[in-house]
C-alpha cells in the first residue's frame, strides 16, 4: 500500500486542468480569499483555497473524488475577489469537466465530447442509428421510417414512427442511465473515502435508507435554486438557470404521459392543444428557449470567466433543443410540412445526444452535484 | 573673538498672546543685553532687523527666542555668529496652553503664593539661552595632515567593482584590492543571476563579465589582485594603508588583540594588566605598534568595505534531521549552484535529479525560523535553482518548502514567473526530516498548505543555507586602531557590520569606512550593486566633509570636535574605550591621541570623562552646567508653596523632536520641568545632574533613545552607556542623603511623543510625592 502521506505531482493533470479553462490555477499563493469570499463554502475546511494549491501540485486524487468541487456552483465570487488574477470558480469547473469524463465509461466517448472536433461524429450516431434501425426493421416489413410522409394530416409520426423513435431513445435513456450508475458508484466509494480520508465525516458507511432522506431534503433546495441564490457576481443566472431546469422538468414528465398514452391507453397524437398536458409541453418549450437563450446572453457578457467548449455545448444544446422542438410544432400547425419534418428530424438527435452523451458531458452536473449534495447533506460534513 | 549679545524675541505664532513680553525683555534686560521683539522674526523684516544689528551694532552672539532649533534653522544662520535658540513654540507656549496655566490676575502678582508658571518656564529658557552663549565658541575647522581624496574599495566582487564604477564615474581615483588572482567573486561563478531588467520574471546570465571589462575604461580605477589590506592607520582623508600579499607576514600587519584564553595564567587566573600587555607583545611579535605609521604605505580619503560572503558550512550533526552530511545528495545551495554551473545537475551517483527538494527552514521543530545568515535572498535562490532543475529536465521537478518566501519588489513578477511552471511546487511547511528511500530519499514535512503531513520523493535536496559575512571569521580592515582591527561586535548583528541597522546603511562603526553589499546584510547581485552605488556616495561623502573639517555622519556638516586638556588627563583610558567609533588611540602611558575626522561628535567621551577635560566648542560641561545653574529655582522664601522644579537633559536626535511634535499636537505637559538638549545621552556627564540637586532642583531626567535589540541611537550605544552612569549615580545622591527616585531616566521612540506628557507627568508627581528638596534655597 502506498503511503498516504506521499504526494506525487502530476505534471499532466495540471496540464489538462489548463486546457479545460483552469490556466489561472498557477497563480494562486495560498491568501485563501476565495474560502472567505465565497458564500456557501463551509465554516470548516473550506473549498476553494485548498482546491487550488491541490490543483496547482496536480494531485489528482485530492481533487476528483472530492465532494466539495460539487459544492460549489461556479458564481465567480472568489475569482473576483482573487487579489493575483487567479480564479478560483474557473478552475474547479474545471476540475469537474475532469471529474466527469473520468467517472464516464466508456472514457473514449467522454474524451469525444470534449473535442469540438468530434461534434460532427457525435451528431452522426444517432443518424446512423435512426436510419439503420427503420431500414433493418423495412427489411421485416415493419414500417417504422416514412421518407415520403403522405399528405394531409401533418404529423410526425408519419415521417419516423413514435415507436422507432420510443424504441430508439428508451434504451438510450436507460443506457444513460446505466453509464451514470456505474460512475456513481466509483463516484460515492471516492468522495466518500475522501470525506474520511479529510476528517469531514465520521459517519464509516453510507446507509442508502440515510441517504435517501437526506436527498428527499435536498432536492427541494435545489428546485429553489437556494444555492445559487447566496453568489453574489452571478446571481442573474439564477432565473434562467431555474427555468431550465424545471422545464426539463416539465418536458420529462410531458414525455412520460405521451409516452404512456402511445404503449399503455393506445391513444395516437397529435393531440389537442387544450390537453393540459399540451400546455405544459408548451410553457416548458417556451421556457426552455428563453433560459437557453439568456444563458447564452450571460456567459457571452461574462469576459472574465472562462467558457469553454464544454460549457458552450451545453448551453447551445439547451436552446437548440427547444428552438427545434417548439418550431416543429409550430411548423405543422402552420401547416409547413417541409419544415416541420426536416426540424424533427434535428430534434431527434438533438434530444437522443442529450440522452446518450449527458453522462460525459456538462450536464452531468445534474447527477453529480445533487450526489454531492446529498452526501454533504447526508455526512454532516465537519 | 569680543562677544557682543543681541537678544531677539519673536512675539508671533502665540507667543505674544500668552507671554507677558515687557517682563520676558526684562530678563536680559538687567543682565545689560540689548533686546528687540518682533512680531514675525523669521520674516524678512526680522531677519532684516537682525542683520542690521549685526552690520550696524556689530551684534555677533545672539539669543534668538523663537521657535524650535528644528525649524527655520537656515533663515537664523549668520555667518561668523554664535547663535542659541531658545524655544519659546513648541516647548512653551503650545505644550502649556493658558486655559490651564492660566495668568495672574493683577492682585495675585508678587503675593507671595501665586506664581505664574508659564512665564516662569519662559524666563528659564531665556535665562539658560544666555547663560549658554556666554560659555561657547565659534568652531574652527580640523584639518588633516595631508589629505587625499584617492578611495579604497575593498573586494572585487560585483559590489566592490560597482562602487569602484560608481566613484570613477563622479570623478575620483579608486584602487580595488582583491583577495583572490582575478576579479568578479561569487557573480562570476553562477550558472545564472536573478532578473535584473523589466519585467523581472526570466533569469538573467552572469553580468559581471561586462562590469569587468568596463573597468578597463577607467583610468582612475587601480586593480591590486592577488592583494589584501595589511593595515589601515589614520584617519578619513588621511588613511595610510599597507597593503600586503596573501599569507605575507609583514611588521606592518596590524598588532591582533590578545585572545581571550591568553589573558589567564596556567593557573586559570585572570593576569594583570601588565602581564597581559607583555603577553600582547609577545603574541604580536615582529608587528610594530599601531601609532607608527608605514612611511610607504598608500594614502586614501575613505573605503568602501565590499569584502562580500563566504557559504555557510554547516556544523557536523547540525542539520542531521535533514540528512546532511550522512546522505551524499543533501546539498546546500551553495553546493547545488556550483554543481549547475558546472552543468546538468546529477546526483552522487551520476543519476538525474529529476526531483529535488528545496528546504528553506531548517525546521525541527523549534521555530520557523530560516537558516541562519538568510534573508530574501536565499528564498529568490531557491526559486532560481528550482527553475535550473526545470531547465535541465522538461519531466523535472522542484519542490519549495518555506516557511517565509520573501521576494521583495519587482521580484514579485519572478515569483509569479516561477510559479506558473507546471513543474515547481511551492508550499509552507515545517520540514521534519529527510530519509533514505531505496536510491533516492524522502522529505517529509508537517503543518503543509496541503494538510497537516506529507511526504515527497526527492533526488536530491537542497538546504537553503545562508551567507556569512566575511567579517565574521576575519578583521578584513585591519585597521591599526586601538579599540582592535575589526568592527566592534555589539552582540547584535552576528557579525555584519553595520552601525545602525535601518537608520544609517553603509555606516560601519567607524568613520570613512562604508560597508556595502553582502558584507552588511544577505542580498541579491543586484541589491549589491544598488548597495554599491550608497556606499560609493557616502564614501565621497566622506572625503568631502574631511576636507573642510566637517563631521561626516550622522551631524552632518558640524565643525566642532573634541578638545582634551591634556594636562589635567589622568591617561584613565575610559574616553578611548567607550567611544562607540574608536576615534581615540591611546598611546603607552594611556594619553589619548585623538583622530577628529574619525570622530561623529556624539561627545561620549565628554560624557565618560572623570576629569571633565574634554568638550566642544559650542557644548561642553561649563556651557551645559551654566545652563543648568541659569534655572531659577524658587524657595519658600519666594512662595509659600513653591513649585518643583525639575530638570531634562533630552537626547536632540529622537527625544527633542518627539517633545516638539508634541508641543505641534498641542499635547500639554507640567511647566516646572526645563529641557536642556544633548548631543546623545552618552555624552551625559553626570556632574550635571550633581549640579543641579546641589542647586535644590527636586528632580532630574534624562530621555533618551530605545536601546537593547532595537536600539535607536544615532551613537550606537549612548542611551545605554547613560543608563549605566544613572545606575552609578544612587551612591553620590544617598551621600547627598537624597532618594534614588529623583533621578530616572526613559526611552522614547521619536514617533511616541503622545506618550511624552504622561511620561514626564508621572515623574513629575513622583517627585512631588518625595517631596522638595532639602537642598532648596541654601
Amino acid at each position: 500500500m502506498t503511503d498516504k502521506y506521499l504526494v506525487e505531482p502530476d505534471v499532466n493533470f495540471i496540464k489538462e486542468i489548463i486546457g479545460l479553462g483552469g490556466d489561472t490555477l498557477k497563480k494562486c499563493f495560498q491568501c485563501a480569499t476565495c474560502s472567505v469570499a465565497c458564500p456557501i463554502s463551509p465554516d470548516t475546511k473550506p473549498f476553494p483555497r485548498k482546491e487550488m494549491v491541490a490543483a496547482s501540485w496536480g494531485l489528482k486524487d485530492k481533487l476528483v473524488g472530492n465532494p466539495d468541487i460539487w459544492l460549489c456552483h461556479n458564481c465567480g465570487d472568489c475569482t473576483t475577489r482573487c487579489p493575483r488574477g487567479a480564479a478560483p470558480g474557473d478552475v474547479l469547473g474545471a476540475v469537474r469537466s475532469y471529474a466527469v469524463t473520468e467517472y464516464a465509461v466508456p472514457k473514449a466517448v467522454g474524451k469525444a465530447v470534449k473535442d469540438p472536433k468530434k461534434l460532427p461524429i457525435l451528431l452522426a450516431v444517432p443518424v446512423v442509428i435512426f436510419l439503420a434501425v427503420g431500414l433493418i426493421l423495412k427489411l421485416f416489413g415493419v414500417n417504422w421510417l416514412n421518407f415520403s410522409p403522405h399528405g394531409g394530416e401533418i404529423w410526425q409520426d408519419h415521417f419516423i414512427s413514435n415507436y422507432l423513435v420510443d424504441s430508439i431513445m428508451v434504451p438510450t435513456f436507460f443506457g444513460a442511465i446505466a453509464v451514470f450508475a456505474l460512475g456513481l458508484k466509483r463516484f460515492l466509494a471516492d468522495i466518500h473515502a475522501n470525506a474520511l480520508a479529510e476528517g469531514k465525516t465520521d459517519k464509516e458507511k453510507i446507509a442508502p435508507a440515510g441517504f435517501i432522506k437526506a436527498l428527499l431534503r435536498v432536492v427541494p433546495t435545489i428546485l429553489r435554486h437556494q444555492k445559487f441564490n447566496e453568489c453574489s457576481e452571478n446571481s442573474e443566472r439564477t432565473t434562467p438557470h431555474m427555468m431550465v431546469l424545471l422545464s426539463f422538468i416539465g418536458l420529462f414528465v410531458v414525455t412520460t404521459c405521451f409516452f404512456l398514452a402511445e404503449w399503455v391507453f393506445l391513444i395516437d397524437g397529435p393531440y389537442s392543444q387544450l390537453n393540459p398536458i399540451k400546455w405544459l409541453a408548451n410553457v416548458s418549450g417556451i421556457a426552455l428557449i428563453i433560459g437557453g437563450f439568456l444563458l447564452i446572453k450571460n456567459r457571452a457578457a461574462k469576459k472574465d470567466q472562462v467558457s469553454t467548449y464544454w460549457d458552450w455545448a451545453l448551453v447551445w444544446l439547451v436552446l437548440l433543443l427547444g428552438l427545434t422542438g417548439l418550431l416543429t410544432e409550430t411548423a405543422r400547425l402552420g401547416g409547413i410540412a417541409w419544415l416541420s419534418y426536416s426540424l424533427y428530424a434535428i430534434h431527434l438527435v438533438l434530444v437522443w445526444s442529450l440522452f446518450a452523451y449527458t453522462p460525459f458531458s456538462k450536464l452531468a452536473h445534474l447527477v453529480y452535484r445533487t450526489v454531492a449534495l446529498t452526501y454533504n447533506e447526508y455526512s454532516g460534513r465537519q | 573673538m569680543d562677544k557682543k549679545y543681541g537678544v531677539y524675541i519673536c512675539t508671533g505664532c502665540g507667543i505674544g498672546d500668552a507671554l507677558n513680553i515687557k517682563a520676558l525683555c526684562e530678563v536680559p534686560e538687567e543682565e545689560g543685553l540689548p533686546v528687540q521683539t518682533h512680531p514675525f522674526l523669521c520674516g524678512k523684516d526680522g531677519v532684516e532687523l537682525i542683520k542690521k544689528d549685526i552690520a550696524d551694532k556689530g551684534i555677533n552672539t545672539m539669543v534668538i527666542a523663537a521657535c524650535s532649533r528644528r525649524v527655520n534653522f537656515d533663515i537664523f544662520k549668520f555667518d561668523g555668529c554664535i547663535v542659541d535658540r531658545v524655544n519659546l513654540r513648541e516647548q512653551v507656549v503650545w505644550s502649556h496652553p493658558r486655559s490651564e496655566f492660566p495668568a495672574l490676575t493683577e492682585d495675585q502678582i508678587d503675593d507671595g503664593v501665586h506664581f505664574d508658571r508659564l512665564q516662569m518656564l519662559a524666563e528659564d529658557y531665556l535665562k539658560m539661552g544666555m547663560a549658554k552663549v556666554e560659555k561657547i565658541k565659534l568652531p574652527e575647522p580640523y584639518q588633516v595632515e595631508t589629505f587625499s581624496n584617492k578611495i579604497l574599495v575593498i573586494g572585487g566582487g560585483i559590489t566592490g567593482i560597482s562602487a569602484a564604477l560608481d566613484a570613477a564615474k563622479a570623478g575620483y581615483n579608486v584602487t580595488i584590492v582583491e583577495k583572490e588572482a582575478s576579479l568578479g567573486g561569487y557573480a562570476a561563478k553562477v550558472r545564472k543571476q536573478l532578473p535584473d531588467q523589466d519585467p523581472y520574471d526570466t533569469l538573467a546570465l552572469p553580468a559581471v563579465e561586462s562590469k569587468i571589462r568596463e573597468i578597463e575604461s577607467y583610468d582612475n580605477i587601480t586593480v591590486r589582485t592577488g592583494t589584501l589590506v595589511a593595515r589601515l592607520a589614520g584617519e578619513p582623508g588621511n588613511f595610510t594603508v599597507t597593503l600586503k600579499k596573501p599569507g605575507e607576514k609583514i611588521e606592518f600587519d596590524v598588532p591582533y588583540p590578545l585572545p581571550e584564553e591568553m589573558k589567564f595564567d596556567e593557573n586559570g587566573k585572570e593576569l594583570d594588566v601588565e602581564a597581559q600587555h607583555k603577553r600582547f607583545l609577545e603574541y604580536n611579535k615582529g608587528k610594530v605598534d599601531i601609532l607608527k605609521f608605514d612611511p610607504s604605505g598608500e594614502k586614501f580619503g575613505a573605503v568602501v568595505l565590499a569584502a562580500g560572503w563566504r557559504p555557510y558550512k554547516p556544523k557536523d550533526d547540525e542539520f542531521s534531521h535533514l540528512g546532511y552530511g550522512e546522505l551524499p545528495d543533501v546539498v546546500t545551495n551553495h553546493q547545488f549552484e556550483e554543481m549547475a554551473a558546472k552543468g546538468k545537475i546529477i546526483t552522487s551517483d551520476g543519476r538525474e535529479a529529476k526531483s529535488v527538494v528545496f528546504i528553506q527552514s531548517p525546521g525541527k521543530g523549534e521555530d520557523d525560523a530560516d537558516f541562519n545568515y538568510c534573508g530574501s535572498v536565499t528564498s529568490m535562490v531557491a526559486l532560481k535553482q528550482a527553475k535550473y532543475v526545470r531547465e535541465d529536465y522538461t519531466d523535472g521537478k522542484a519542490y519549495i518548502f518555506y516557511q517565509h518566501m520573501r521576494t521583495p519588489g519587482l521580484l514579485e513578477n519572478f515569483y509569479k514567473s516561477i510559479q506558473q511552471d507546471e513543474g515547481i511546487f511551492l508550499t509552507k511547511g515545517e520540514v521534519i526530516g529527510v530519509s533514505k528511500n531505496g536510491s533516492g530519499m524522502i522529505v517529509e514535512a508537517d503543518n503543509t498548505l496541503l494538510g497537516e503531513k506529507m511526504k515527497v520523493k526527492a533526488d536530491m535536496v537542497v538546504l537553503a543555507t545562508g551567507m556569512v559575512p566575511v567579517t565574521v571569521d576575519d578583521p578584513v580592515v585591519n585597521m591599526a586602531y586601538r579599540q582592535g582591527p575589526a568592527f566592534r561586535d555589539i552582540g547584535l548583528f552576528e557579525g555584519y557590520c553595520d552601525s545602525n541597522y535601518i537608520c544609517f546603511p553603509y555606516e560601519t562603526q567607524r568613520t570613512g569606512i562604508y560597508a556595502a553589499g553582502a558584507v552588511r546584510r544577505s542580498m541579491t547581485m543586484e541589491e549589491s550593486v544598488e548597495d554599491a552605488t550608497g556606499a560609493a556616495l557616502k564614501a565621497i561623502q566622506c572625503i568631502e566633509s574631511v576636507n573642510r573639517g566637517v563631521s561626516v555622519h550622522p551631524r552632518s556638516g558640524d565643525m566642532t570636535y573634541p578638545d582634551f586638556f591634556f594636562q589635567r588627563c589622568t591617561q584613565c583610558k575610559r574616553c578611548t574605550e567607550e567611544c562607540p567609533f574608536g576615534a581615540l588611540d591611546d598611546d603607552e602611558k594611556g594619553t589619548p591621541k585623538p583622530n577628529p575626522a574619525r570622530c561623529r561628535r556624539c561627545g561620549t567621551c565628554m560624557g565618560a570623562c572623570p576629569e571633565r577635560i574634554i568638550g566642544f566648542a559650542d557644548y561642553n560641561i561649563d556651557s551645559v552646567g551654566s545652563m543648568v545653574k541659569a534655572i531659577n529655582v524658587p524657595s519658600e522664601d519666594d512662595y509659600e508653596e513653591p513649585p518643583m522644579r525639575i530638570i531634562g537633559f533630552v537626547c536632540e536626535n529622537d527625544a527633542y523632536p518627539a517633545i516638539d511634535i508634541a508641543g505641534l499636537n498641542r499635547l500639554s505637559y507640567s511647566a516646572d520641568v526645563r529641557f536642556i538638549p544633548v548631543r546623545c545621552l552618552g555624552s551625559m556627564n553626570v556632574i550635571w545632574i550633581k549640579d543641579a540637586l546641589a542647586q535644590g532642583m527636586d528632580g532630574a531626567f534624562l530621555l533618551g533613545c530605545k536601546y537593547g535589540d532595537d536600539y535607536q541611537c544615532h551613537f550606537i550605544k549612548g542611551s545605554e552607556l547613560a543608563d549605566i552612569r544613572m545606575k552609578k549615580i544612587g551612591d553620590a545622591l544617598s551621600s547627598l542623603a537624597l532618594e534614588d527616585e529623583r533621578v530616572a531616566q526613559f526611552e522614547v521612540a521619536i514617533d511616541e511623543y503622545d506618550k511624552l506628557p504622561k511620561m514626564i507627568n508621572d515623574f513629575v508627581e513622583n517627585v512631588e510625592e518625595l517631596g522638595p528638596n532639602p537642598f532648596k534655597g541654601f
